[in-house]
């Protein structure tokens, strides 16, 4: 009777043991999410995005790119390619890219010859790493590697947030230029529009 | 009875053999070769594999460090691929699927004012590499690509993808070589961790999923 009950154990143990193994690429299973583009404007008259790739769900790449990009006016910027890749299935990673040359943000008032945005994010993990800003140069004043969420004061326009990194659910975004346009109305700023030069995100939950 | 397990017994351990055997086999694919010598990447097995994720190479490759911000020597690039560990009846280990976008962002690589831009239009084998020291699993993989800027197209590339943990910044390795018009970042130094010809990302990871 004893014996019985320990074959019977056995055999349970030898049934169900092998169903709780899981490979570790099973374990890290999640969803992969990312997009990335060019230039973003939005304001009263106008909302476009530029070269922008987004990832279709459960697929691994995508990408988009232009030759130009301008926005009377507001923003012109060359050369801009976007690839976003995630794990497909098992989207256990996620990377977004986008690069531009040749930017010019509100006619002169800030460029860069060349601008990375570059978002990685894996399981319990999301950075910036490969983001670059080349030859910033921000109401005539040279700019070089800044850090974080750095913001400027641009007068008679609003403000600037420069290497703009915002946390989200398993990933982040990064926005190498994002010029804020506000008007004051009765000494109150307020917000009329925001110009985005090299954004990515990507996400895995 | 006991003939009958006897039986059981000897086809069991004939199986498990069988299985272990087929695991082991450990052939060199017939793939583009850069005709160099080589200290990483010349054992391979055939078997299910993916690889994924994108990233940056600073130039002149080889380390983890971005070039001076006014500087454009860099490239950028997604890939991945895709395989079920079969070979095809001339021995290549084939790839199920698989992308490459590849962007050199150096001005001396430029065309018609335009960086150099690669897209890959099939990917063609896939094996996985078990002579490197990539921590989580390194791919030797490539197929034919076009020449966004000029068109060209039906060209051969070879790729060395390696995953060397987290995070894919200074640690995850990548280099192509696109031999018939001479274009190629790789660092062929065997000095430089974790496997040559692989160039160490400024950005971006590589992620190595050992199925799919």
């Amino acid at each position: 009777m004893k014996t019985d009950s320990i074959r019977r154990a056995v055999r349970f143990l030898g049934l169900v043991l092998p169903l709780t193994w899981a490979p570790r690429a099973a374990l890290a299973q999640g969803t992969a999410t990312g997009q990335s583009y060019g230039v973003g404007v939005t304001t009263a008259l106008v909302n476009q995005k530029v070269a922008q790739a987004v990832l279709p769900a459960g697929e691994m790449l995508a990408q988009n790119q232009a030759s130009d990009a301008t926005v009377p006016g507001l923003v012109t910027a060359q050369s801009i390619f976007a690839i976003v890749n995630g794990g497909g299935t098992d989207g256990s990673d996620a990377v977004s890219s986008v690069t531009l040359g040749a930017v010019d943000v509100l006619n002169g008032l800030i460029t860069a010859d060349g601008v990375v945005a570059m978002a990685t994010s894996t399981v319990g993990d999301a950075n910036a790493e490969g983001s670059s800003l080349a030859n910033l140069v921000v109401n005539g004043v040279q700019v070089d590697n800044p850090a974080p969420n750095t913001r400027m004061s641009l007068p008679g326009v609003g403000f600037v947030v420069l290497n703009e990194q915002i946390p989200t659910t398993g990933g982040m975004t990064v926005n190498m230029i994002h010029v804020v346009l506000q008007s004051t109305v009765l000494g109150i700023p307020r917000t009329t529009g925001n110009i985005i030069v090299g954004s990515a995100t990507s996400s895995v939950n | 009875m006991s003939r009958l397990k006897a039986l059981a017994g000897l086809t069991a351990t004939a199986l498990v053999a069988l299985v272990g055997w087929s695991c082991e086999t450990t052939r060199t694919a017939l793939a583009p070769s850069t005709g160099e010598p080589r200290f990483h990447f010349l054992l391979f097995q055939c078997q299910p594999l993916k690889m994924t994720g994108g990233g940056r190479i600073d130039f002149p490759p080889g380390t983890a460090d971005q070039n001076p911000p006014a500087s454009h020597e860099y490239e950028t690039f997604g890939a991945h691929v895709m395989a079920s560990g079969q070979f095809d009846e001339n021995g290549v280990c084939v790839a199920d699927k698989g992308e490459l976008e590849w962007v050199d962002h150096r001005p001396e690589m430029e065309i018609n004012g335009h960086p150099l831009n690669l897209h890959a239009t099939s990917v063609t084998f896939a094996e996985l590499a078990v002579d490197t020291d990539c921590s989580d699993g390194a791919v030797h993989w490539g197929g034919k690509l076009r020449v966004q800027n000029t068109g060209q197209e039906n060209l051969d590339f070879e790729v060395w993808d390696c995953d060397n943990g987290e995070p894919g910044n200074g640690h995850d390795g990548f280099a192509i070589s696109v031999p018939e018009i001479g274009y190629a970042v790789m660092c062929p130094d065997p000095n430089l961790p974790p496997a040559e010809p692989s160039c160490t990302l400024t950005g971006g990871n590589r992620q190595f999923h050992p199925t799919h």
